[in-house]
């Protein structure tokens, strides 16, 4: 039976090779441990032995870089069909689209082996997932477990095990690898910090790079504050003895509240491959705590007021700085709100905060110029950015939501 | 510590017991005089008489089947099946009756009976004198199923056995029984269900019985050599089998291969991958690999024998296929 050879991991930390030659030709008989090839890492060059007795039916890398476990060539026996076994090499490799798997398929091997060479051969894109899409991912056990675990999408991953089967050391390799070490620069001992990362700043490393691999879009509007902030201070005005302050982030949260309610699609979450979209709003707020960024959630902000949501946003930001949170005052989130307003930042983008589908990062209301009925006057602004998920939300739906936003903080009655 | 052989260890476990307890007699065919076709049991009637060591007529049934009514009368009987290929005539008697007694008399009868067997290849007794029948015995309940690789082990053991209120068959190896090792001053039983870890490691397990035990450590030297670190387990006994000790085993080298000279298919080593795979599923970084005689009636032939028999080498092959790379 015909055999996949695959670019064998040499040593600890070894990603990729570069075949520099092969030592043996198409149609040539090999016997196990007779050098097959000469492979480049970036400590040394080595001959690679084969594995196994046959004839090369074919080499599918005949010079150039790979991922370990990619196949370079196929091991058989003199005649064998293993067109099938090519195109998988190939288009598992990453490189040939279905049609020309399927037109190697129906070719005999021969014929295919016997052919020059093109140019057009995918060598640039081996280094790609051996996988086709939607074929099952093979992985042992622990390596399955290790990646859960970790959250790490097992598909990304290139197995090296046989049959390239993921196994545990490969999802180790797979974690380890987007953070290739720039050398650290020369710098007296001594003045250099070391800070050892707490599992909330991994988690919100792990969590946030999640997010960067979504693709999204900004939207940003700047809204007239004139109501807003007089809507808060009248409600300070009133404010009876032990009750909490109102910030205008709290009026803030009550009428995006609002709108989230109008507008579900800007409401959801991933879940299970699915979205969910809510008929009540949680807004998540994002709080700089001493261990770290952390979200609270204030629930069903659609339906408390905002004396009762300033309530609940003094206690949890409380809560927060002194570590006492609870898991249950993180959960449940349908959307967040980040606010960088109180340090002069007058406009920015928010990462998503997965699984929900979208984040509003709300700015500082300053005096600015402003046109008002035709006319440049001066009056406070803030300046909204929604970022959406858009495997969630069309720019459409982004817009509406964004533009009722602007509505309710404009005319917060209209929330109502 | 003093040095036995596997034979002489056995010879004093038996000694010791029948010197304890008047309970204690062995039957078997030619034991007395001639002291056993394996010399295990030469000088024994001797100092014990042909009372207690008792030489039987040529049936195993009848061998089995009186051991069993001694032992329901009380005496510890330690009977003597000359090759374990002739346990299948005695099978009635083991799994229908030894085995049944205790449960089905509701505890009112108990069998200490001991059958000690030997068998094994790698000195061409050919197909019907070399067999490793051990796994039959283990998918009977009533039965506890003992298989000794060491001389210390066979002597402790032995005594647990023997002193066992169920039945026990006792599985010994023929080739093993010259090999020396030392042993404590004075005897100390090893519990049944109790595995021995005879080596640590940290990449794969090599969870081996009987002769397999000592072709796995020397597998486990080879593969040092090669950089992989290997742990060698015997269970011993391999009903009760020790299923925590094995199974935390291989959760710490997530990779695990079974040994043993008993064909593969429909051997121990399969009741082993079954128990592993279940309680150290999220913990497998390979597939378990068996390694076991080929699926053939036993060669005369001397070369024939080596060829279907394993050995380090296939152990050794196995390991690496555990740690294997594309």
């Amino acid at each position: 039976m015909a055999v996949e050879v695959k670019l064998p991991r040499l040593g600890q930390g070894m990603e990729a090779g570069t075949i520099v030659r092969w030592l043996k030709s198409e149609g040539e008989a090999v016997s196990k441990g007779e050098p097959l090839y000469e492979l480049d890492t970036d400590k040394v060059t080595q001959e690679v032995e084969a594995e196994a007795d046959g004839v090369l039916l074919k080499i599918v890398l005949p010079e150039g870089e790979a991922d370990v476990g990619t196949t370079v060539a196929i091991l058989g026996s003199e005649g064998e069909d293993v067109s099938e076994l090519i195109a998988g090499a190939q288009g598992g490799n990453g490189g040939a689209p279905a049609a020309a798997a399927d037109e190697a398929a129906s070719e005999p091997a021969k014929s295919r082996a016997e052919e020059p060479r093109s140019g057009s051969e995918p060598q640039g894109s081996l280094a790609a997932p051996a996988r086709r899409p939607g074929e099952r991912v093979k992985a042992s056990p622990l390596a399955r477990r290790i990646a859960r675990e970790r959250g790490i999408d097992l598909a990304a991953l290139t197995g090296t095990g046989p049959d390239g089967r993921i196994i545990a050391e490969d999802v180790e390799q797979g974690v380890a690898a987007p953070a290739p070490a720039a050398a650290p620069a020369a710098v007296p001992a001594g003045e250099v910090e070391i800070v050892e990362l707490t599992s909330v700043r991994k988690t919100i490393a792990r969590r946030l790079t999640e997010a960067w691999q979504a693709p999204v879009f900004q939207l940003t509007v700047t809204a007239n504050a004139v109501e807003l902030v007089a809507t808060r201070e009248r409600m300070v005005e009133l404010l009876r003895e032990g009750e909490v302050k109102p910030t205008v982030n709290d009026v803030l949260t009550r009428v995006v509240a609002s709108a989230l309610v109008r507008h579900r699609p800007v409401n959801a979450t991933f879940v299970d491959g699915k979205l969910q979209r809510y008929p009540g709003a949680n807004v998540g707020i994002a709080v700089a705590a001493p261990s770290g960024l952390i979200v609270p959630v204030i629930r069903d902000a659609d339906r408390k007021s905002v004396q009762r949501i300033a309530a609940d946003r003094a206690d949890l930001v409380s809560r927060a700085r002194d570590g006492k949170l609870q898991l249950a005052d993180l959960e449940g989130g349908t959307f967040t709100i980040s606010n960088l307003g109180m340090y002069g930042i007058e406009q920015f983008i928010a990462v998503l905060n997965p699984p929900q589908v979208a984040i509003l990062a709300v700015g500082s209301i300053e005096d600015r110029p402003h046109a008002i009925d035709g006319k440049l006057e001066i009056a406070p602004t803030l300046t909204l950015t929604l970022t959406c998920d858009h495997r969630a939300i069309d720019g459409s739906e982004g817009a509406e939501f964004l533009r009722t936003v602007k509505q309710f903080v404009e005319s917060p009655a209209l929330a109502l | 510590m003093p040095e036995l052989t596997y034979r002489e260890a056995v010879r004093d476990a038996l000694a010791r017991a029948l010197r304890e307890d008047d309970g204690v007699f062995l039957m078997g065919e030619d034991i007395a005089e001639m002291g056993g076709s394996m010399a295990v049991t030469q000088g024994l009637l001797e100092e014990f008489g042909p009372q207690r060591i008792r030489n039987t007529p040529i049936s195993e049934m009848a061998i089995v089947g009186s051991g069993i009514g001694a032992a329901l009368q009380g005496m510890r009987p330690v009977v003597e099946i000359m090759y374990e290929d002739f346990l299948t005539l005695s099978m009635e008697q083991l799994v229908n009756q030894a085995a049944k007694h205790r449960t089905m008399s509701g505890g009112q009868l108990k069998v200490p009976l001991t059958v000690r067997t030997q068998g094994g290849a790698g000195w061409s007794p050919g197909a019907q004198h070399a067999q490793q029948l051990e796994a039959w015995f283990v998918h009977v309940p009533g039965l506890k199923v003992v298989f000794a690789s060491t001389p210390e082990d066979v002597r402790g053991l032995l005594w647990s056995s023997i002193y066992d209120d169920n039945p026990v068959v006792f599985f010994e190896h023929r080739t093993l029984y010259p090999i020396k090792g030392e042993v404590p001053e004075e005897l100390e039983p090893i519990p049944l269900g109790k595995a021995r870890v005879h080596r640590e490691g940290t990449d794969v397990t090599v969870v081996a019985t009987g002769r397999l035990v000592h072709e796995s450590l020397a597998a486990a030297e080879q593969a040092e050599a090669d950089g992989i670190s290997v742990e060698v387990v015997d269970p011993r006994t391999l009903l009760p089998l020790d299923e925590e000790t094995i199974v935390e085993s291989v959760k710490k080298t997530t990779r695990c291969v079974t040994a043993h000279e008993a064909v593969t298919r429909g051997g121990f080593g399969a009741e082993l991958a079954a128990v592993i795979q279940h309680g150290a599923f999220d913990y497998l970084d390979a597939p378990i690999e068996r390694v076991g005689s080929k699926f053939a009636p036993l060669p005369f032939a001397p070369v024939m024998e080596q060829h279907v028999v394993p050995h380090a080498a296939d152990v050794l092959e196995a390991i690496k296929k555990t740690v294997a790379r594309a």
